[in-house]
């Protein structure tokens, strides 16, 4: 079974600030893998580890200057993936849903597929919706949600937890299916896994290499602005004796028996 | 910008019918409902205030995520201009992005705002909720999904002699076949409602440990929620209970944090409170920045005499 892994690289959001004028500065945010398509991944080692004949490549869209960072790249590959497949091109920074996701359709048509696997949301712009349209426009069956796979024989049993029910679902190959972040708690990288990376492959396309043709936009992001924050009190106690406790306690109390 | 002359609305739920209509209403000329069955799902959405109904028959064993291109058909007879609204549960975000692939509309998931000043723009929360991005809709039709209570919603009435339209089935090319569907086990507290609000993070060393919070909480009068790798994860709580940019945004009065680091994607799901409190061992951690009262200790110490003291 061929599987593609998706996971976007985003900016370390700890390492965002806000400026005064209440836009964003990203330029000391370093580049890291997506939090939720690290279950993504993991959930295509252990489908590869139940069946025993998979190949998992790992596929992220991204601007050539992100995706050539070497550090990355080895993050990755160091994550149990067969091999990775890049689409790196500048002008695919800050692209949203509907484009990715024609990226992702025709890389994923020229690398062949029997599932592809999606995280819930990306770290950065969280749509929530790649997976579901690179199904759509690879024209093949796609559900999110899912908390649970099963590999079956051309198939996949998945279950999903949804607000106040929990489904199975049998999805005919090929498929691509959006995982939650609790499906799995994806490992650490092990040393042998670490030192198998380098010998991994990697594979950078170009969009003319994919056949990738633009769809017509549907929309722009316009404006990314933080909200305004109210002012708060901050009379933190620094330290926990007996009596920093009490003294906590004190300054609370008026709030609490308000 | 004037009004929208067509908004569709379809929610899987039939508890959140009302809403959208209502958020519709002051967006679009006309709102026109979209359900599945018959008769009493189209009069029901007649009463939540719908004018104009399409009802699309119901078949059995077909997921709702599967009615997609019924539902695409509908929209597609009407015009396919304007905006759709669906409710924001996972079933929604799926049928969202499969009818914006389906109509080739731009897909807006958990609107922060609509707008129609100089054309459709639909924010939402970006970076874990550090941000709000405006997108500025250039296709013809917008398909948008909405959490309940995020947006204001007008009052509606209930329509008589509402216009119920023929909707027909379209079986999707790859039909996904229903196994099995059981409905979960208890109900979860509705979290935005609380006015006191006990938050359990990492910091809490095991699930049993959590009685903790649930002492202090009843100390005080409130109700426990937790930050997502308590609910997701580490699985110790229901995911109906964490606070944050992809679960509870709360409207509490008194919020206290008990070993939550307090990273934006959670903050943004606080900072609804009017006080937030913090018990964090790490002064270092963001949660002070958000906090009106904290103190740097280890919650261990801390809860059981903040739980004596208030007895
Ligand atoms: C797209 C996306 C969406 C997300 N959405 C959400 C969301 O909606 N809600 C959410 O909560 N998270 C969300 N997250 C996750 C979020 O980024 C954080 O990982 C999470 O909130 C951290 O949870 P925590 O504070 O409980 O754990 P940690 O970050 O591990 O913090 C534990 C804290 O406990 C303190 N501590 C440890 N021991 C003690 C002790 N004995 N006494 C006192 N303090 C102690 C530590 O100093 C530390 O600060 C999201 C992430 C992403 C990428
Ligand atoms: N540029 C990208 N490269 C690879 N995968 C992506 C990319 N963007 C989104 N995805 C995948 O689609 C999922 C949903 O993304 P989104 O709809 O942006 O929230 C992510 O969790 C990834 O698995």
């Amino acid at each position: 079974m061929n599987i593609i892994a998706c996971c976007k690289i985003v900016p370390e959001d700890q390492d965002i600030a806000v400026k005064p004028d209440r836009t964003l500065d990203l330029s000391k945010a370093e580049p890291k893998i997506s939090q939720y398509d690290l279950n993504a991944i993991e959930a295509a080692i252990q489908i590869k580890e139940q069946s025993g004949n998979a190949n998992v490549v790992a596929l992220s869209a991204g601007a050539a200057k992100t995706l050539g960072n070497s550090k990355i790249r080895k993050d990755i590959l160091s994550r149990g993936v067969d091999s990775l497949t890049l689409v790196a091109d500048d002008s695919l920074e800050g692209r949203l849903p509907a484009d990715t996701a024609s990226v992702l359709a025709a890389a994923a048509r020229k690398t062949g597929f029997d599932l592809i696997l999606c995280g819930e949301g990306s770290g950065d712009i969280y749509a929530q919706q790649v997976g579901i349209l690179l199904g759509e426009m690879l024209g093949v069956a796609s559900i999110n949600g899912v908390s649970r796979i099963t590999a079956g024989d051309g198939t996949v049993l998945v279950e999903r937890t949804l607000e106040d029910e929990i489904e199975t679902l049998e999805l005919a190959l090929p498929a691509v299916v959006s995982v939650t972040a609790d499906i799995n708690t994806p490992r650490i990288p092990s040393l042998k896994t670490i030192l198998a990376a380098g010998k991994k492959p990697t594979v950078t396309e170009t969009l003319d290499g994919i056949g990738y043709q633009a769809p017509a936009p549907v929309a722009a992001m316009t404006s990314v602005k933080a909200p305004e924050q109210s002012d708060r009190k901050k009379k933190i106690i620094d330290g926990d004796s007996d009596a920093d406790i009490k003294a906590f306690i004190e300054s609370i109390r008026p709030e609490l028996t308000a | 910008m004037s009004k929208l002359a067509n908004i569709y609305v379809f929610s899987d739920k039939p508890s959140r019918i009302r809403d959208l209509i209502g958020v519709a209403t002051p967006l679009g000329d006309k709102v026109t409902a979209i359900v599945i069955g018959a008769q009493p799902e189209a009069q029901a959405a007649a009463a939540a205030g719908a004018a104009t109904i399409i009802a699309i028959p119901s078949q059995e064993g077909v997921i709702v995520e599967d009615y997609a291109p019924s539902i695409a058909e509908a929209i597609r007879g009407a015009g396919a201009a304007g905006l759709v609204l669906l409710a924001a549960g996972k079933r929604g975000k799926c049928l969202a992005a499969k009818l914006g692939a389906a109509l080739r509309a731009a897909v807006v998931n958990e609107a922060s705002a609509i707008s129609l000043d100089g054309g459709l723009a639909v924010s939402h929360m970006v970076y874990g909720g550090l941000a709000n991005a405006t997108e500025t809709i250039s296709s013809p039709l917008a398909v948008v999904t909405v959490a309940s209570g995020a947006l204001e919603a007008a009052p509606c009435q209930a329509v008589a002699g509402a216009e119920i339209r023929q909707g027909v089935f379209v079986p999707p090319a790859h039909p996904i076949r229903l196994v099995k569907r059981e409905a979960k086990a208890g109900q979860a507290v509705d979290l935005a409602a609380s006015r006191r609000v006990v938050c359990v993070g990492r910091g809490f060393a095991k699930k049993e440990d959590l009685s903790l919070a649930g002492d202090l909480a009843s100390a005080i009068g409130g109700d426990v929620g937790c930050s997502r790798p308590i609910a997701e994860g580490e699985g110790w709580m229901e995911r109906e209970v964490y606070v944050g940019v992809s679960g509870v945004m709360l409207n509490a009065d008194i919020y206290i944090a008990l070993g939550v680091s307090g990273q934006i994607q959670h903050m943004v799901g606080a900072n609804g409170s009017k006080t937030i409190i913090a018990v964090n061992k790490d002064k270092n951690a963001p949660i002070f920045n958000f906090a009106d009262y904290g103190i740097v200790g280890d919650l261990y110490k801390v809860v059981p005499a903040l739980v004596a003291a208030l007895k």
